[in-house]
């Protein structure tokens, strides 16, 4: 009788919350290792009525056996092979390959079943795949082979392990490399970085050569330099050092929870990546990070979904569906789950810049600190409201989310000071705006009613309200310089104030007066660009519904941040001959 | 921060929640061939369902600065 795993409600309510110690981490990595071994057996049966190659098979077959004696003489040695992300990813391609009636690369269980045995000093004889003149031993490093068979014998006594064309090293000195050790001869291990501070430990692997690993949506950085990783091994302590000193919480169970760092090759200078799978529990990758904080960050995002992922591999907390909703920190339209994945990790974010804004001192890194916990902050009520209409959750999916909310609320009755928060407010409203114009699509008839009974003169409250739907780009927006110069003020102060004093930037007149505050002016020009062009201008009617939100309150901003795209597109049904205010003055 | 929290939220202290996932940990590796048509089948075919229907979901996230 098998049973199932199990997870207790305060260590689902503490998830919720955001939080998780190592005990309720252990609850997550436990349940992944079974997972992993679901999978396996899934692996196994499939592959025994597949067409992979028959060295591939026979391989897997030999790899399963000497697991099974590892687990019999080191319950450990196999424990820890069976919680590798590197073990979830191979699983996850394997059973994919297998639907797809691809061929899986079972050899690589082999790899990974000597890797385990390596590490327990177990003695073996494996034929291994060789690729690109390596032998991989998962999360260990991998063995340069001298000669071109594309397989090896690799052996182990239980002192040195040997293989075919020379090689031969003790056991114990075949490990991941945290810059310590010496040099093995045709031994790589992993790069791994040793955090420590304050009596806090944490072992990350930097893995830069697992196939496996290398599936998100920038490339792996492979073949990094010894410079490169020395670099990102100081720039991870740094990290760490953030996170123990200002951020307990967060750093206690990521010890346990994050195993691997991926690192990421960005395609531009200023992109910031970082990714999480479920396929993949305990590895997050990312870009190169500009900073200690920016790293710190980012670990505490990624390892919001990283436990996310691990809950519901246990406990499904939203149903598949169709429909796609905002997410204030996406450009594009996002199905239920990943609005769900988004505000989890936004709660951690929330929560990073809370303590963090105590932690600067440097008033640019205090302004980013405070700006950035007052516009995630704000996005949790709202994101959980829209999770919670959609019908998508599951009834642990309403709790869940139900909690989240509360989170979102308390961090909203925190204090931050005038400017941050304006600064928020403003990028806030960027985002919701752009996004509406961009996917908003709105009912032509619809549009063409809502215009006639204006030029009646009927009130708008009498009317129907036109269908909308969500599309990937129903107007074009392309105001990005606009959009980015107003979250520079908060993420790159110094930058801001530069490239603003050496006036090269190519924004309109109307732009130029909104990021200089001059809100009259700019409503005044966004008004008259409008009124001047010939073509539907989107891009300056969001610059218009900002401007007047630099003014002081009235009924006006609502009828704009409530109805922008239908005022547009009755607008345009007009002929683009009213003014922008006094139309928006009917939907009052 | 998270003190107010409880306030308003239904717990079900002292309860667990199931997950689907059979508890495979303690079981010997030679042994799971041996459990045949069982509920890990099933746990599998639904973890296989699940795959198929929302694929493998990338958590990906461009702060471009």
């Amino acid at each position: 009788m098998i049973t199932t795993h199990s997870i207790p409600e305060a260590a689902f309510t503490t998830l919720a919350a955001g939080s998780g110690d190592p005990a309720v981490i252990r609850y997550l990595r436990e349940a992944q290792q079974s997972k992993h071994l679901m999978l396996l057996h899934a692996i196994t049966e499939a592959a025994s009525g597949s067409s992979a190659a028959a060295s591939g098979s026979a391989a897997f077959r030999a790899g399963y056996g000497l697991l099974t004696r590892v687990q019999a003489l080191d319950p450990g040695a196999s424990a820890w092979l069976l919680g590798l992300p590197h073990l979830g990813g191979w699983a996850h391609d394997c059973l994919i390959r297998l639907d797809q009636e691809s061929t899986p690369d079972l050899a690589y269980f082999a790899c990974a079943a000597a890797a385990a045995a390596v590490r327990a000093g177990i003695p073996f004889e494996l034929d291994l795949p060789v690729r690109d003149g390596c032998v991989q031993l998962p999360a260990l490093g991998s063995l340069r082979i001298c000669d071109q068979s594309p397989w090896v014998r690799l052996c182990c006594d239980g002192e040195r392990v040997t293989a075919e064309g020379g090689f031969e090293a003790p056991w114990r000195l075949l490990v991941p490399d945290d810059g310590s050790g010496g040099p093995v001869p045709q031994w790589r291990g992993t790069p791994m970085v040793r955090a420590v501070t304050d009596g806090l430990a944490w072992d990350v692997l930097l893995e830069t050569g697992d196939l496996y690993l290398d599936r998100y949506t920038l490339p792996m950085s492979i073949g990094l330099s010894a410079d490169e990783i020395g670099r990102w091994r100081h720039r991870v302590q740094s990290a760490w050092e953030i996170l123990v000193h200002h951020h307990r919480w967060a750093a206690e169970p990521m010890a346990d929870g994050i195993s691997v760092i991926v690192p990421l090759m960005p395609q531009h200078d200023t992109d910031l990546v970082s990714a999480t799978t479920p396929a993949a529990f305990g590895a997050v990758a990312t870009s190169w990070p500009p900073d200690p904080v920016t790293m710190a960050e980012t670990l505490v995002h990624e390892f919001q979904h990283v436990k996310l992922c691990g809950l519901m591999d246990m406990v499904p907390l939203v149903q598949p569906g169709t429909e796609k909703v905002y997410a204030p920190w996406r450009q594009d339209p996002r199905p239920a789950s990943g609005l769900l994945q988004g505000v989890y990790a936004h709660i951690g974010i929330s929560r990073f810049w809370h303590a963090q804004q105590h932690a600067e001192t440097d008033p640019d890194d205090v302004l980013r600190a405070q700006a950035a916990f007052a516009r995630w902050r704000s996005t949790i009520d709202c994101a959980a409201r829209t999770l919670l209409r959609t019908g998508c959750l599951t009834q642990a999916g309403v709790r869940f989310v139900g909690m989240i909310r509360n989170q979102g609320r308390d961090l909203e009755s925190e204090s931050v000071p005038g400017n941050a928060q304006e600064i928020a407010s403003e990028v806030a409203l960027d985002h919701w705006l752009t996004w509406q114009i961009r996917h908003m699509a709105i009912d032509a008839a619809g549009v063409a009613s809502v215009a006639a009974a204006y030029k009646r003169g009927e009130s708008f409250a009498d009317q129907v309200q036109p269908n909308t739907w969500i599309e990937e780009e129903t107007r074009k927006v392309g105001r990005a310089v606009r959009s980015r110069l107003l979250n520079m003020r908060y993420l790159a102060p110094a930058r801001y104030r530069e490239l603003c004093a050496d006036g090269t930037l190519s924004l309109s007149e109307a732009d130029r007066l909104l990021v200089s505050k001059e809100a009259s002016a700019a409503v005044q020009a966004y008004r008259d660009q409008i009124a001047g062009a010939a073509d539907p201008q989107p891009d300056a009617w969001i610059g218009l519904t900002l401007a007047l939100h630099q003014l002081p309150s009235s009924p006006l901003q609502m009828a704009f941040a409530t109805h922008l795209p239908l005022i547009f597109d009755v607008h345009a049904c007009l002929g683009g001959r009213s003014d922008p205010l006094d139309l928006a003055g009917w939907f009052i | 921060m998270t003190s107010g929290s409880s306030r308003r939220v239904i717990t079900l202290q002292g309860q667990e929640l199931k997950s689907v996932i059979p508890d495979l940990r303690d079981l010997p590796l030679d042994r799971l061939a041996e459990l045949g048509d069982s509920a890990l089948a099933h746990s599998i075919a639904l973890y296989r369902k699940r795959l198929n229907e929302n694929g493998i979901p990338l958590s990906s996230f461009n702060a471009r600065i």
